[in-house]
């Protein structure tokens, strides 16, 4: 902004030879105003006049940086409670954006997952009838990345580009439900699959992006192993893999300005090498928290990695994990002391023709109620007796049967929106159990109900990519 | 969103008819074309006309919800008789209640015979006087829809209006074919009055036949008249005939029709064509069109339709239509539909919404301008933004035949010139 430097006329206020006061208050009333009005109304640009004259240079870029940093600190906050280092805790994540409102978010929860930002088959007015869905979304740049130079474009956040209202931005770099990866990383970026071939993800370049897309949290790129038996993978890959994820989340740190940073903890299932990233992460104190993201691996192993690293972390920071939707793995997680996982299940449940039945408590029935069953057919009962959804609340299984037999798209619109509801009413029961302090029971009661394979067949998503409305899908109920 | 009654003040109907399950009242008439806006009240709800039907084949609107067709002030939707009679079949939509129960919509119904499907959809009809022979795509064997049975399967289904068992020939077919099919659409239409089990919750109407020829499409609607049917189709249109025969057999049609009953005519939406037949005295019309071309990715606005997933949409964060009053456009930027166009099922809906509130939008318009006695200004300012300068030959014929003549200067200084096109290939923007 060009401001011609001139001398400043006498204020009454300040009739001291010596105007450093002057000088402050006019940086501060600046800051006050484009905060509240923002950059573009003049009147703001008097005190900004005032001060590049009466202001040393170097007094005004140490105030910068300053300021940008406390913003940083202020936008994203995470209080808990608990102090032991492993164990189910509640929190609260809180989101500061100054003039432009603030979030509340009770923790154990999940992010909603979304394709290229939009929840899955639910257009917004459809979204809005799930009440008390929580306010986080989940967006992955990989669904962007067929977009040359998304950030350039103008607009002024993602999450106003997308439409996300209020909603706390958390932006990754993949999408958790793809596990089947071919595209390799190398010293210098991060290989993505997409539709338009193999796309590079350069951390630094990758910083400025997300200072243009402005998320509230950015999960740091990392170099991951899509393997699903990494005991076969060289022990030399794994601890580059390592390596690599800690200088990326470097760059990352030093290149993203305002919005919070998420650091993934890597290392597979070699235990020194988890202590490695571990070890390496806790030096890092301007991280806000961390991702436990290894899809690629056999739950067992997802929780066992879980397991080993999270206790050594330090505790009063934010812990998501990735690969931990299914309500089981969930529960697994919570219990050992995340506090964010993501709703991709109930997509797999809607892609799978299923309607979710399961409760904390265990139901009288089975976890899942299979729509496409011939049974169905002639059943105007809602989808799940009681349920309260909008889905259920107007619709008969027998209608979502046809709506299914006919490869209506509609099927996946009443499914996703119940299940959705279900996901939602999961996680309200999860933090009513935390909190009458009663979770480990509840949890050793669910796990005894369900069994061990209640939840098994879905856990996978990316093995079933066809939607029930294709014809492979038909042919394999028909 | 207009939820308030657009006729309110319209106390006394101009002409009327009373059906056992339908009341039509015509509440204003344009003074110089033969467009008229109506009531219509059916069993299940009251429709004002001129209205666009969306069609919901199965029982369903692709991915919209009944909630959202009611937001987006769907008076009347479509189901089709021959999809909803192999799945889910009559005994289950018996058992359900009817098509309205089933699918959880409170509002207006109108089914097809079944019959247009057995020819577009089946290589192997064979229509004798008994009925369309056809091979059964589920099982291969042959099968035989005749009035009788269509009748039965739409009075399961239950819809405000069934449609007639007619002969359908394809708009292009000459020759003592036609006349056949109108004779014999005429002895099944017979069959199917006998058949009719509800005729106090449903409505049958019968379809004008004749192909392009403009003696039998006279005898058709002239033996119709005879039946005093609760309303009238104009059907065996929209087959890829030259507009300029089209235009001629709707305006045919609606001189000979009464005019105190309701005219539907069969696969039209096409926005011109609505401006245009609405002219001419339609007061019903139906296509898939606007929801199968929101699947493609083509958004409809009045000067033509945007393909979202050209990269000229790129950079431009304005709405569809910033006139739009949809919950697509009053959110969502043509640049963020551009990222996920045909990748995303949300999106596709999303511009599903969009596509059925513009036909919504354009019909209220139509009904409001008819009501206010300014339908042919209405009509000059459609043309205008809609093709500039050259209008298709077709439309400034059929304008002119009701006392449009967009040749000749308005007060606003516009005036068109015709052009040999049936259609305007790019849109007018």
């Amino acid at each position: 902004m060009d401001v011609k430097i001139q001398t400043e006329p006498f204020d009454a206020r300040f009739p001291n030879v010596n105007q450093t006061k002057r000088c402050w208050q006019n940086y501060y009333d600046y800051s006050k105003c484009v905060a509240a009005k923002g950059e573009e109304f003049a009147p703001c640009r008097r005190f900004m006049k005032a001060y590049m004259t009466l202001c040393p240079n170097e007094w005004i870029e140490k105030w910068d940086v300053q300021k940008d940093e406390a913003v940083a600190k202020m936008r994203f906050h995470f209080e808990t409670a608990t102090t032991s280092k492993a164990g189910p805790r509640k929190g609260m994540i809180m989101i500061n954006r100054g003039v432009q409102g603030k979030l509340q978010v009770d923790t154990p929860s999940f992010l909603k997952y979304t394709r290229h930002g939009m929840q899955p088959h639910l257009v917004p007015e459809v979204a809005t009838g799930i009440n008390t869905l929580p306010p986080i979304t989940r967006i992955q740049i990989e669904d962007f990345l067929d977009e040359r130079d998304l950030e350039k474009r103008s607009f002024k956040s993602l999450r106003e580009f997308a439409r996300l209202g209020e909603d706390m931005v958390v932006l990754d770099t993949l999408d958790p439900t793809i596990i089947a990866r071919t595209a390799r990383s190398a010293e210098k970026h991060m290989g993505i699959d997409s539709e338009g071939g193999v796309r590079r993800l350069v951390p630094t370049a990758f910083a400025q992006a997300v200072n243009q897309l402005d998320p509230d949290v950015v999960v740091a790129p990392a170099d991951f192993v899509h393997d699903a038996q990494p005991s076969l993978t060289q022990g030399k890959r794994i601890s580059k893999s390592v390596a690599r994820s800690i200088r990326w989340l470097d760059d990352m740190l030093a290149g993203v300005a305002h919005a919070a940073v998420l650091a993934p903890v890597m290392g597979s299932l070699s235990p020194e090498l988890r202590a490695a990233s571990v070890q390496a992460l806790s030096t890092r104190s301007n991280i806000a928290g961390y991702v436990f993201s290894d899809v690629a691996l056999a739950p067992s192993d997802r929780l066992w990695a879980l397991q080993q690293s999270l206790p050594q972390l330090d505790a009063t920071k934010l812990r998501c994990m990735a690969g931990a939707s299914a309500p089981d793995m969930a529960l697994r997680a919570v219990l050992n002391g995340v506090d964010l996982v993501d709703s991709s299940y109930a997509y797999a449940v809607t892609e799978q023709g299923w309607a979710s039945a399961y409760t904390l408590k265990g139901a009288d029935m089975p976890a899942h109620v299979d729509l496409w069953a011939k049974s169905m057919a002639d059943d105007f009962g809602p989808l799940v007796a009681g349920c309260t959804c909008t889905t259920c609340s107007t619709h008969s299984r027998a209608y979502v049967h046809h709506l299914l037999n006919a490869h209506e798209m509609l099927a996946t619109v009443l499914l996703q929106a119940h299940n959705l509801y279900w996901y939602q009413h999961f996680f309200v029961q999860i933090r009513q159990s935390l909190s009458c302090g009663s979770l480990a029971e509840d949890a050793a009661a669910f796990f005894e109900h369900y069994g061990p394979s209640a939840f098994e067949e879905l856990d996978r998503v990316a093995e079933q990519t066809c939607s029930p409305t294709t014809k492979v899908q038909h042919q394999r109920h028909a | 969103m207009t939820k308030t009654d657009e006729f309110a003040h319209l106390d006394t109907p101009l002409e009327s008819s009373v059906s056992p399950a339908l009341k039509f009242e015509v509440l204003a008439k344009c003074s110089t074309t033969k467009a008229r806006a109506s009531r219509m009240h059916l069993p299940h709800y009251t429709a004002h006309t001129p209205m666009f039907m969306p069609v919901g084949t199965m029982g369903t609107i692709k991915g919209i919800t009944p909630g959202q067709l009611e937001t987006l002030d769907c008076h009347v939707i479509l189901g089709n008789t021959y999809h909803l009679g192999s799945q889910p079949g009559p005994e289950l939509l018996e058992k359900a209640g009817g098509l309205h129960k089933f699918m959880a919509w409170d509002r207006g119904l109108l089914t097809d015979s079944g019959g247009f499907q057995m020819v577009s959809l089946l290589k192997l009809a064979n229509i004798t006087e008994e009925g369309v022979e056809f091979e059964n795509p589920h099982n291969g064997k042959m099968m035989m829809l005749t009035p009788e049975m269509s009748i039965g399967l739409q009075n399961s289904i239950g819809a405000d209006i069934m449609m007639q068992l007619d002969d359908v020939v394809s708009s292009l077919t000459t020759g003592p074919r036609v006349e056949e099919a109108m004779w014999r659409s005429l002895r099944w239409l017979d069959r199917g009055i006998k058949a009719h089990k509800r005729p106090s919750e449903q409505n049958l109407f019968p379809i004008v036949q004749g192909g392009l020829d403009e003696r039998l499409r006279t005898i058709s609607a002239q033996e119709l008249i005879k039946r005093e049917s609760p309303g009238y189709a104009i059907g065996g249109l929209s087959g890829g005939e030259a507009k300029g025969s089209f235009w001629r057999m709707v305006n045919l049609s609606t001189d000979i029709l009464p005019t105190n009953k309701p005219r539907y005519c069969m696969g039209v939406g096409y926005a011109e064509d609505l401006v245009v037949c609405s002219a001419l005295g339609v007061d019903m019309y139906d296509c898939v069109f606007p929801t199968r071309t929101a699947r493609f990715g083509n958004a409809l606005v009045r000067t033509g339709s945007l393909a979202l997933r050209q990269g000229k949409y790129r950079d431009d964060f304005t709405p569809i239509d910033s006139e739009c009053d949809c919950s697509t456009c009053k959110q969502f930027t043509r640049a963020y539909l551009y990222t996920s166009v045909t990748k995303e099922t949300t999106n596709c809906h999303l511009i599903t919404v969009h596509n059925i509130a513009f036909q919504m939008r354009l019909m209220r318009d139509i009904r409001t301008a008819i009501v206010e006695d300014r339908y042919p200004q209405f009509i000059r300012s459609f043309m205008k933004t809609r093709f500039g300068k050259t209008v298709p030959r077709w439309i400034v014929d059929a304008l002119q035949s009701v006392n449009v003549d967009l040749t000749v200067p308005d007060e606003t200084g516009y005036f068109a010139s015709a052009i040999d096109s049936d259609f305007q290939k790019e849109p007018n923007v």
